[in-house]
């Protein structure tokens, strides 16, 4: 019964168990029990856990011996439930509630342990946070301090008089030599003082030195007004005394005009007007020149060079921003302007009038381009008689074929400078001939007359300036005086030629037979690549006698069924290179100076035996003569044709000419030769 | 000389030298003109070996023809006969060793001298005139010893047919003259123009070219080249070359014509014509054989251009000198 009574309570103690420890001693009575409670923490001071330890080993060793005691019994066949028995347990009970205790304390000995290290932990935690905020502020003041250290004063910039000359000049009361003397910062001190009031003394120096500046400029103005003043005046009386200078004939005024003008020329165009203006008043009154154009323009280029090219290029600037601000700028747009700049003309230009005996007056009108450093002709031909428009004539007053070659192979095409290569290269101009429309031929005569030298292939001497000049004037004012009169004689006779009248003057009569039959039917111009296209002109061409420069015509003549065409070539430089005549005929089939011989011999009757018809000096009536010849051989031709008697029936061409031989030599030549007085053919 | 001139200018007569090496030609302004063959025809000519050496004018009309013997180099143009001495000419001294001039009766126009022919029997010159006459120069005595009349017009060409001692000239009145060189006689007369076979009424009756070789004859000009047989006096083959033959001759076994067209034309006897060598001049009036010198074996061709065609090989036209 009792063991089952220690069970319940066992099971008792057991539930039990975590709330209240001393169960067993507290029951009974619960109401001492957290009296006990207290006592026992009390408890735990007091005891040395040392001893606790003696305390449970005894325990343990006691309870060893009860439950072998207890053993024992049993084997020696105690029952159960013996008082023996029963005691021990109960003594050992009690030594088990010793060692609950014990255990108890145990543990709470350890958990106030615990606490107590935590608290000191916190502590040193607390002690290490204040040693590192130490550390950083001394880590700041050390910085602080090296910043100061390296602090630089502005007054180490300033240059200070030396030393030596500070204590010279400067008064006893800067520079306080007692204090000075020995700290340098005192000295460095009195040294900025010194400097300061020796600018301070300066500045005013300065202020009344631009006072009496402008004092000054103000009574130049003054001055200026007073000269300025004077001008109308002087002019008054210059325009007052211009009837007298007239009434005397006296040109200063005009002639000083034009020299004041032409300080502005550049220098070819002004060794060109000064040259023309002595040849004019030495030899050839007929001749005059003038200057036109922009003087002010002028002016503002001839100043001083370094300005004008500030300007150039500020002006540049400008157009290029300009040209950014409205498109970014194409490349072909850049070269067109760049172009432009390249073949710009100096504004001022030279009028050489050029009288001739008939009135008519030949405008040649000079430039300078001045980027490329070459002078150009314009010309214009003005008449006293109104021209009657003869349509072939078209080209021969043409600026672009008057002056073609007025000395040999001098075709004023392409530029005379061969720097101007270069020029042209870097802004993509092809040939100088695209431009010479609007800019005038630069024929190297006129380099030569503005005493421009280039070294060419067919340079002999280098001549230079203005006796260059000189030495080419009279002969080239004859030569464009020459071609000026062939080409109006030229236009006259074309007008005629058109109208098929062959205009044969009173001293030439004598070079044809009173009767001519064949007439001019047609005379024409064409075109060089028509003239080339001829069958009949392949030889020409061959020969190199025919070129881009010359001038082609086509003149039909015709007699009956006969049609001859004559192909002419006319080189700019006519009369002093004759025509060249290529003939074909077309009666009874086609034939040319090709195939027959007899048309060869009159090609070379007109071609050949020019001088004969040269006509009166300087051989203007060439080209009529040679037409007329042509109509001339014609005639003989046709008439001495068929000789054979056999033929019946009437000739087309009745013989009318007087033949002493109606062939000779090998190839059956015709008489072609004319022998004036006694008006019958020969042969050559 | 001017371009111009050069363009105009025509070739009508040739002659080599006795050495072979240099050739003559004579052109329309009277000028003669030295070619050296032997510089223009060596492996490193240039063109300046195919211009003139020497050049001079010999008359005053043109030179239509050009004749050489062993020493001299006759020459003859408006009317007038010139010797010049070829030793003297290769050292460019020009002065001619005489001039004669036939007994022309006409007067108003000096007649010209068409055509030369040395007759080795009895040294003499044979001329072929513009007096419608046939003049012959005793050489030895240097005058003038007969003049053979017949012709009713112009002599175009004379020729020497030494076996039978005859002279023939071919005149513009169309006949072929026989002369019989010891008595001035003609001998016969041959109108070509009358034969069917030979005449071309388009061109006209004139016969500008005659040469012989043994018992044959070739003429040709108005009416169309023919070959002709002498003892029968009979036309054998015709040639059917367009255009007026100026000059023929006989060369091994064929003949070789030239005339109006850019071209020689090479034929066979039997009348076929073989080839016709494209030329410079576009028509031409002389040509002639390089037989002085083995080396220089050539054919020249001269006509209406200031070129001269040399041909080494008879096929094709090698080079040309020029004027």
């Amino acid at each position: 019964m009792s063991s089952d009574a220690l069970k319940k309570r066992k099971s008792k103690v057991l539930r039990t168990e975590g709330g209240t420890p001393e169960v067993k001693r507290g029951r009974g009575d619960a109401d001492p029990q957290d009296v006990r409670v207290y006592n026992e923490e009390v408890e735990l001071d007091s005891k040395d856990p040392a001893q606790d330890y003696a305390q449970y080993k005894e325990s343990c060793e006691s309870l060893a011996k009860l439950m072998s005691e207890i053993q024992e019994l049993k084997a020696s066949g105690a029952k159960e439930g013996s008082t023996e028995v029963e005691q021990k347990r109960m003594q050992s009970c009690i030594l088990f509630m010793n060692l609950k205790k014990l255990n108890r304390l145990a543990h709470m000995r350890l958990k106030r342990g615990r606490d107590q290290t935590h608290e000191a932990k916190q502590k040193v935690d607390v002690l290490h946070l204040q040693l590192q905020n130490l550390l950083y502020e001394v880590m700041h003041l050390q910085k602080e301090i090296s910043k100061c250290l390296e602090f630089k004063s502005k007054h180490e910039e300033i240059n200070l008089v030396s030393e030596e000359e500070f204590y010279q000049d400067a008064p006893t009361e800067i520079s306080r030599p007692q204090h000075t003397k020995n700290d340098p910062h005192q000295l460095t001190l009195a040294r900025l003082d010194w400097e300061l009031e020796q600018r301070k003394r300066l500045a005013e120096k300065y202020k009344d030195s631009q006072a009496t500046k402008e004092k000054i400029q103000k009574s130049i103005e003054v001055k200026k007004e007073h000269l300025r003043s004077l001008q109308p005046g002087l002019n008054a009386i210059m325009q007052a005394s211009l009837p007298v200078q007239e009434y005397l004939s006296m040109p200063f005024e005009q002639t000083q005009k034009q020299a004041e003008v032409a300080r502005h020329l550049p220098p070819p165009l002004y060794v060109l007007f000064v040259q023309a203006n002595a040849y004019s008043q030495a030899c050839d009154k007929n001749l005059s020149v003038s200057i036109n154009g922009d003087v002010d323009e002028a002016k503002a280029l001839s100043k001083p060079p370094d300005d004008s090219q500030d300007d150039e290029s500020d002006s540049d600037a400008e157009e290029e921003q300009e040209k950014t601000k409205r498109r970014r700028p194409t490349t072909g747009g850049q070269l067109d302007d760049k172009r432009r700049e390249m073949i710009k003309r100096h504004p001022l230009s030279l009028c050489v009038d050029l009288k001739c005996k008939d009135g008519s007056t030949l405008h040649l009108f000079f430039y300078y381009l001045m980027n490329l450093n070459i002078m150009t002709v314009k010309t214009k031909v003005s008449t006293s008689t109104d021209l009657s428009m003869a349509i072939s004539a078209g080209e021969l007053l043409k600026s672009d074929t008057l002056l073609s070659c007025l000395y040999s192979s001098d075709q004023g095409r392409e530029t005379p400078n061969p720097a101007n290569r270069y020029q042209f290269d870097k802004v993509g101009i092809v040939s100088f001939a695209d431009y010479v429309e609007d800019l005038g031929y630069p024929y190297m005569w006129v380099q030569n007359l503005g005493g421009l030298h280039f070294p060419g292939e067919t340079s002999e001497g280098m001549l230079v300036g203005s006796s260059l000049s000189a030495s080419h004037m009279e002969s080239t004012m004859k030569l464009l005086r020459g071609r000026v009169q062939s080409r109006l004689a030229l236009h006259k006779q074309f007008a005629s030629l058109e109208h098929s009248i062959v205009p044969i003057s009173s001293e030439c009569q004598n070079l044809f037979p009173a009767k001519i039959i064949s007439r001019l039917t047609r005379w024409t111009t064409i075109s060089h690549q028509e003239f080339m296209d001829l069958p009949y002109t392949r030889h020409v061409t061959d020969a190199g006698l025919s070129k881009e420069t010359d001038l082609y015509f086509m003149g039909v003549i015709e007699r009956g069924t006969a049609r001859l065409h004559a192909a002419v070539v006319l080189s700019p430089r006519y009369p002093e290179i004759s025509p060249l005549f290529s003939v074909s005929l077309n009666w009874k089939g086609e034939c040319s100076g090709r195939t027959d011989d007899n048309l060869r011999a009159i090609e070379s009757e007109v071609n050949v035996f020019k001088n004969e018809l040269q006509g009166p000096r300087p051989g203007h009536q060439l080209l009529t003569n040679q037409i007329a010849r042509l109509c001339v051989c014609l005639d003989v031709y046709l008439e001495t044709e068929g000789q054979d008697d056999s033929v019946e029936g009437p000739r087309e061409f009745p013989r009318e000419k007087m033949c002493l031989r109606t062939v000779r030599g090998p190839n059956r030549l015709k008489p072609f030769k004319y022998n004036h007085p006694q008006g019958f053919f020969s042969h050559r | 000389m001017e371009p111009v001139e050069l363009l105009h200018m025509s070739v009508f007569s040739q002659s080599f030298s006795p050495c072979g090496r240099f050739l003559a030609a004579g052109n329309s302004y009277g000028e003669i003109g030295l070619f050296s063959l032997a510089a223009a025809l060596s492996p490193d000519a240039t063109a300046a070996n195919q211009k003139p050496v020497l050049t001079f004018t010999a008359h005053k009309g043109p030179v239509f023809s050009l004749l050489s013997n062993d020493c001299v180099l006759l020459s003859a143009g408006n009317g007038e006969i010139s010797a010049w001495s070829w030793t003297e000419l290769t050292k460019k001294n020009v002065k001619p060793l005489w001039t004669k001039r036939p007994n022309y009766k006409s007067g108003l126009e000096i007649p010209e001298i068409n055509s030369m022919v040395l007759n080795p029997q009895d040294n003499s010159l044979v001329v072929g005139a513009g007096d419608n006459n046939v003049h012959v120069l005793d050489l030895e005595h240097g005058v003038f010893k007969t003049v053979l009349q017949g012709h009713t017009d112009y002599v175009h060409c004379v020729c020497v047919r030494e076996r039978e001692a005859e002279l023939l000239s071919g005149s513009e009145d169309g006949a072929v003259r026989m002369w019989d060189s010891r008595t001035g006689q003609c001998v016969h007369c041959i109108e070509v123009y009358k034969y069917e076979s030979c005449a071309r009424p388009q061109y006209g009756k004139w016969i500008s070219c005659v040469t012989t070789d043994s018992d044959w004859m070739l003429c040709g000009g108005g009416p169309s080249l023919s070959l002709w047989h002498l003892r029968s006096l009979s036309p054998t083959s015709m040639f059917p070359l367009s255009g007026c033959q100026r000059q023929a001759a006989f060369h091994q076994d064929k003949i070789l014509a030239v005339g109006e067209g850019a071209f020689v034309s090479h034929c066979l006897l039997g009348g076929e014509v073989k080839a016709q060598i494209p030329c410079t001049p576009s028509s031409l009036n002389t040509l002639q054989l390089n037989s002085n010198s083995s080396e220089h074996r050539v054919l020249t061709v001269g006509g209406s251009s200031s070129h001269v065609d040399v041909f080494t090989n008879l096929s094709y036209r090698a080079f040309s000198l020029s004027f």
